[in-house]
């Protein structure tokens, strides 16, 4: 019986408990009170700056320990193009489609399928709206709108043969985020940091930056998508402002000096440890470790933030200008999360969803796309990083074949593309394909719990084994289903 | 099958239920049949002497296996995947949930070890149960019991859940002096048992404390705390609980769980996250609490006050419950799926929050644990067809849907209507204006007045469609697939049938809900989820702690006996929340001091045995209520609309449809209670975030209670929190009398109910000494400092010494003595 009830709050209790043993250790090491333990973290943190891909800072413990197999990726950039770019504009080149531009769409394909905004109207092929040319010695086909990452062609894998079950945005965030279209479940970020643990102790494991694109309405996302959901909610994702404070409540109250802050944190974490020696409470232990971070956090924030610091050369590869929260500024960001110890940093670019206008909003929305995707891939290579950094591209699902008010598409879920690099998977190459016409995957056909299992393989983790119970059900980022499959063919 | 009993959760009226069925039905049955006693081939006895002739000393293993406390959690954990009530997916058509299928097919032979096919199965070596690639493994202690069970007869027990709560006597404890209460005897006969040692009682400041936490949602007043402990009155508790009880504060307490469980939240969910009508529910839940309204009653109006003759509109306000799952207004959506993620949503919710039950795992297969089948998940959400869903859906039946992108959505039908609250307060002020003769006063009054207006909720007379959207059985939850047949409203087949005469509405649902058996509901079993969640909001931990699932994979409780005489009691109450709450603050388990022992925190760390009353943090809305009633900012006002606070520039810039700018309260809405605050469900404040409210998407029935930096950045630096910390600052100034350290201790007691001590007040006066100086370097900095809020300073009161003491205060408010429920 006693079994029984710890396995209902096996979770929290478990890294609650983990949480506070590694604080103690911490404090016991750092015995100099608030400023000494505050003052050798940011020594640590610069010195971390150069060696973080290289040693993470005092690993938290994981639930997965030790790893089910030796890691290729330590770290996951998940670069979401939320709306749904076109494949058929940027890596799934259809020839046959180009006939077919403004005839009907045979109704072998589209009878009885899912449809978003086309319900009830007529359904016409519309031919690409670009050209595409080889890339790299794998030779990837890649539209004009993305020269710069035709450019880093050997770096990635394309997979052409994408699904997804949800046809509405919303749904389909939630379902490449967790799995499953059902709120309340951990995204992908939360449970790879409840896996691995964290590699940083200033900085949450889990980032998130959401870029407005400037270009048509932009997609709503709501935090749902970095929600930890029934995992204790340190694993949550936190986002990082591009206006206010980067992280909410970061700075100080107005008048209020980093000194007089810090004798108020100290005063706070004395004042508990007097009450812990007189009444003893298991959580005042704690309390006083999350006071220290929150100290921490405070001074490692805007050394992070500080985009200014970086050479004007790689402001311009990116195309970033600090402080605009633009998608490139947002690359740039990532790098820099990566270099610190943050386990999984995820971006959202909002402007892909082309219902019409299609050949003005990709204008708009590869150039900025484009450039600093690619300059991400370029400067994680250059810095030794990319090798066990995953960087993953790709919308929460396609868009059809068929034309929508003129030139535009609208949401399609039976065949797509997305990219990955680094972190493991080989580059230059394309695996998978959609018929000719670009409406079904039909060869090696990757779900999202595919990819998801995949990434958690490159991590070190078999999907299956990432489990926790809730409501009953050992919950998995892979669901239930039995043929959820680890993509082998593009691991190195 | 019309010939049924409705009574059906009995033994036996099940065991008579099952030849009247279908095979496919009786197998998911025969979990609850009576064991085979009468030919069960071994004798408890002679297992007893079996075992004592072996001389096995361990009391343990002499104990008779049972079935629902040492072998349903094993096998369920272990087997149910793949050999349970799910009988699609059974492999190799195994099923060991059910006796009869595991009697019959040899798995379990009883008393025959060597025969029973699933002991050779866990103990063969090449190709053992559970399979590897599982990676479940049994463990030697879980093996033997098993053993144990099989050679002792391998007798099934029902799911504690349910069969109907049995009366008890209280059992006699060796000390009967502690007991005070027929509660204590329970706890304590389980303590003895375990050579368990109760702590001391709290003192009198913990307890009102406690007390005023519990029931309020807020602390005690320095005046309350002097007053309950100089009262030396024998009923000085026992008012103290009934004052409590009585504040209208009570409501506003319970609705913060309440609401979490109904997953009340002021937007739409999806998409767009529009804002949505629906404010009025949540002061009727308050109201329902502080008029102590039956819960049987409670949940009814819930559940079909639609449908409800009650003049006053209430019982029409409360049926709002069934608007609030969430909906999507985005272009695009298919209806029919969205029919299927609306009635899912619908009987997750229903089933978790009523019954504890997580009927929404059947939506695409039977239930994995437990006897709910596929069938039972569609039969159920066609009770909700009967809910006019119009305007929250694309295109129905040649009708255009709601606008996509209004905000407030645009969703009929409405009415416009004065919550039971906003009724309330307008008497009461008519009352104060009709005696006022002050010209102000009256002007203010009626400015008040006139601020009452109906709101608009999403809700009319006529909820019920006026015609049934039929909602069909969707094999695999698949919505596009029309094949499957039109469901007739049902309760879980196994449970019973609804003993009426054509289609049963809501309201017949409403009433086998809350209905004792003998009428044919199953009100003791949801007597027995209600009781249990009472427990948890007094004793920090329910009895079983799966407060939202009490199925096959639930928690079994370590006090049964206890918590079914709460659950009988409840109902032979009347249903009455506030009796059953006092019942349990009287008991003296409630009043134990809630520090462990070292003994305790290695015996039993996580209290399952209430050998202590349990210290924890705050919920969110608690510390923020909190900091505002001791700064002397908190607006006591009952209901209302939902209230706006100071939230971070930009947090809702990644919303859309429309694009939306956060508009914070400029009046005395700013500093309501948490209660109120607008809960936008995809960008919830913060604040409340931060420390573990939830976004209300789905069902919460406890939420987790975390400890993060984030939170702690709250604390420090919110403006809510600064702005409580100046105003607290400011009443020390105005208020107390004395040098700093009596100032001190003012303001400790307002916070802490208690003084500081001297190395405390040492800590604390060097911090003011220093901000003292700090900020006679720096006026500039006072000034900045005391400019946050909106609320008017003080000017009278020096600069220097005013933000000096913010800072004090700021320190008080960061303590973790302060966020926590003693």
């Amino acid at each position: 019986m006693s079994d029984q009830r710890k396995i209902a709050d096996l979770v929290h209790q478990q890294y609650e408990q983990l949480q506070r043993v590694s604080r103690r250790q911490f404090l016991g090491q750092v015995s100099l009170g608030l400023g000494a333990a505050a003052l050798g973290s940011l020594m640590g943190a610069e010195q971390a700056v150069a060696a973080a891909s290289r040693a993470p800072l005092s690993p938290l413990q994981g639930a997965v320990d030790p790893l089910h197999f030796a890691p290729k990726a330590k770290r996951v950039i998940f670069l979401c193009m939320a709306g749904g770019p076109s494949h058929l504009e940027t890596f799934d080149y259809k020839p046959s489609l180009a006939k077919m531009d403004g005839k009907p769409m045979p109704e072998s394909y589209t009878k009885g399928q899912p449809i978003a905004q086309l319900q009830g109207k007529e359904l016409k092929a519309l031919g690409p709206q670009k050209g595409f040319k080889q890339y790299g010695q794998g030779g990837i086909s890649v539209s004009d709108w993305l020269p710069n990452i035709g450019s880093v062609a050997d770096e990635i894998c394309v997979v052409k043969s994408m699904v997804t079950e949800q046809i509405n945005h919303d749904p389909a965030h939630t379902f490449m985020n967790t799995g499953t279209a059902i709120s309340g479940r951990p995204s992908m970020g939360s449970w790879v940091n409840y896996g691995l643990g964290s590699m940083t102790d200033d900085l949450p494991g889990f980032c998130v930056l959401v870029s407005d694109a400037k270009s048509r309405n932009p997609q709503p996302i709501a935090s749902r998508q970095w929600s930890s959901g029934f995992l204790p909610s340190k694993f949550s994702g936190v986002e990082l402002n591009s206006i206010g404070d980067p992280v909410h409540y970061v700075k100080n109250p107005p008048g209020i000096t980093r000194t007089q802050q810090d004798h108020l944190i100290s005063a706070v974490k004395d004042l508990n440890r007097m009450r812990d020696q007189e009444h003893y409470d298991p959580e005042i232990e704690s309390r006083i470790a999350q006071y220290e971070l929150a100290f921490k956090m405070q001074m490692a924030v805007p050394e992070l933030t500080d985009l200014a610091e970086e050479p004007q050369e790689i402001l311009d590869m990116y195309g970033a200008t600090p402080g605009d929260g633009s998608f490139s500024s947002n690359c740039l960001m990532a790098r820099r999360l990566a270099e610190r110890g943050v386990r999984f940093i995820h971006l959202y670019h909002r402007g892909w969803d082309h219902h019409d206008g299609l050949i003005k909003h990709m204008d708009k929305c590869c150039l900025t796309a484009d450039q600093a995707t690619a300059a991400l891939i370029k400067d994680l290579k250059q810095r030794g990083m990319l090798d066990d950094t995953l960087v993953v591209w790709g919308g929460e699902f396609g868009r059809t074949p068929m034309s929508q008010r003129g030139i535009g598409r609208d949401h399609h879920i039976k065949g797509f593309s997305m990219f990955m690099a680094g972190g493991g998977v080989k580059g230059g190459m394309t695996y998978g394909e959609t018929d000719e016409l670009g409406y079904n995957a039909v060869e090696n056909v990757v779900n999202v719990r595919d990819l998801h299992a995949t990434m958690l393989h490159l991590l070190g983790i078999d999907h299956k084994r990432l489990t926790v119970k809730y409501q009953g059900l050992d919950v998995k980022l892979t669901g239930v289903e039995h043929h959820t499959r680890v993509v082998k063919d593009i691991i190195a | 099958m019309k010939t049924r009993r409705p009574n059906s959760f009995g033994i036996k009226v099940i065991a008579g239920t099952m030849s009247l069925l279908g095979v496919s039905v009786a197998l998911l049955l025969v979990v609850i049949l009576p064991t085979r006693s009468s030919d069960s081939p071994i004798n408890t006895d002679e297992i007893t002497l079996h075992h004592a002739a072996n001389k096995e000393t361990n009391k343990e293993a002499a104990k008779k296996v049972s079935f629902n406390r040492d072998i349903r959690p094993i096998l369920t954990e272990n087997c149910y995947a793949c050999h349970g009530p799910d009988a699609h997916d059974a492999k190799a058509d195994v099923q060991l949930h059910s006796e009869k299928v595991a009697h019959d097919g040899f798995l379990i032979v009883p008393g025959e070890l060597e025969v029973s096919e699933v002991w050779l199965r866990i103990t063969d070596k090449k190709k053992p149960m559970p399979p590897v690639d599982s990676h479940k493994v049994l463990t030697a202690k879980q093996k033997d019991l098993i053993k144990r069970w099989i050679e002792q007869g391998a007798e099934y027990e029902p799911h504690w859940a349910y069969v109907a709560p049995q009366i008890t006597e209280p059992p006699v404890v060796q000390d009967r002096d502690w007991s005070d209460h027929w509660i204590d005897n329970y706890i304590l006969a389980k303590l003895e048992d375990k050579g368990f040692e109760p702590v001391e009682d709290a003192d009198r400041v913990t307890l009102i404390r406690r007390l005023s936490f519990d029931l309020t949602g807020l602390p005690p007043t320095p005046q309350e705390v002097e007053a309950f402990v100089q009262d030396a009155s024998p009923q000085a508790y026992e008012k103290l609980i009934d004052r409590l009880l009585a504040s209208p504060h009570f409501g506003e307490r319970m609705a913060i769980y309440w609401l979490d469980v109904v997953r009340f939240a002021d937007t739409v969910g999806y998409h767009g996250d529009q804002t949505m009508s629906i404010s009025p529910y949540r002061d009727w839940v308050i109201w329902a609490f502080n008029e102590n309204i039956p819960y049987d009653q409670f949940v009814t109006h819930q559940v079909a006050g639609d449908m409800v003759e009650d003049p006053s509109g209430n019982a029409l306000i409360a049926s709002a419950y069934n608007r609030l799952y969430q909906t999507s207004h985005e272009g695009g959506i298919q209806r029919k799926e969205y029919e299927a993620i609306y009635d899912a949503d619908r009987v997750r919710n229903f089933s978790e929050a009523f019954m504890g039950a997580t009927i929404g795992c059947a939506q695409c297969h039977d239930h994995k644990y437990d006897p709910y089948t596929d069938e039972d998940f569609y039969s159920l959400a066609a009770f909700f067809g009967q809910v006019d869903d119009l305007w929250h859906l694309p295109s129905y039946e040649g009708r255009n849907g709601p606008g996509t992108n209004s905000n407030p959505t645009k969703r009929e039908p409405t009415v416009d209507i004065l919550s039971p609250l906003d009724t309330q307060r307008k008497a009461a002020l008519e009352a104060k204006l009709a005696k006022a003769t002050d010209a102000a006063l009256k002007k203010t009054i009626q400015d008040e007045l006139k601020a009452i207006k109906p709101r608009k909720l999403m809700i009319a007379k006529q909820l019920r469609a006026e015609k049934y959207r039929p909602v069909r059985f969707l094999s695999r939850g698949n919505w596009n697939d029309d094949t499957g047949d039109v469901m007739k409203p049902a309760v879980p087949a196994f449970m019973g049938e609804l003993d009426v005469e054509g289609t049963p509405t809501r309201m017949d649902l409403a009433g086998w809900l809350t209905k004792p058996s003998e009428q044919g509901g199953i009100g003791e079993l949801n007597a027995r989820v209600m009781v249990n969640r009472l427990w948890y909001l007094m004793f920090g931990e329910g009895l079983t702690t799966s407060l939202g699932d009490f199925g096959g994979q639930g928690v079994p409780p370590n006090h049964p006996e206890l918590l079914d005489r709460l659950a009988i009691e409840f109902v032979e109450s009347g249903w009455d929340i506030k009796a059953m709450l006092k019942t349990m603050a009287m008991a003296r388990t409630y009043r134990l001091s809630s520090e462990p022992t070292k003994e305790l925190m290695t015996a039993d760390q996580n209290n399952e045995f209430f050998a202590r009353q349990s210290q924890r943090r705050l919920p969110a809305e608690m510390i923020r209520d909190n900091a505002l009633l001791v700064s002397g900012l908190l607006i006591d006002q009952l209901g209302g609309d939902s209230a706006r606070p100071y939230q971070p520039v930009g947090y809702y810039m990644h919303l859309n449809f429309p694009k939306r700018t956060y508009k914070q309260d400029e009046d005395r809405n700013q500093w309501r209670r948490g209660v109120y605050v607008h809960w936008q469900r995809q960008f919830l404040h913060p604040m409340l975030k931060s420390f573990d409210a939830p976004s209300r998407e789905e069902c919460t029935a406890k939420r987790s209670i975390s400890n993060t930096p984030l939170a702690a950045l709250v604390m420090l630096n919110d403006p809510t929190f600064v702005e409580a910390a100046r105003n607290f600052a400011q009443r020390v100034l105005t208020e107390a009398e004395g040098d700093d350290r009596a100032r001190l201790d003012w303001a400790m007691m307002q916070t802490l109910s208690r003084k500081a001590s001297d190395k405390q007040a040492q800590l604390i006066l060097g911090l003011l000494k220093a901000n003292r100086d700090a900020f006679t370097a720096s006026p500039a900095s006072a000034e900045q400092l005391l400019a946050v809020g909106l609320s008017p300073r003080n000017e009278k009161l020096d600069k220097v010494e005013h933000a000096a003491w913010t800072e004090v205060c700021r320190v008080l408010f960061n303590l973790h003595e302060t966020m926590t429920r003693p």
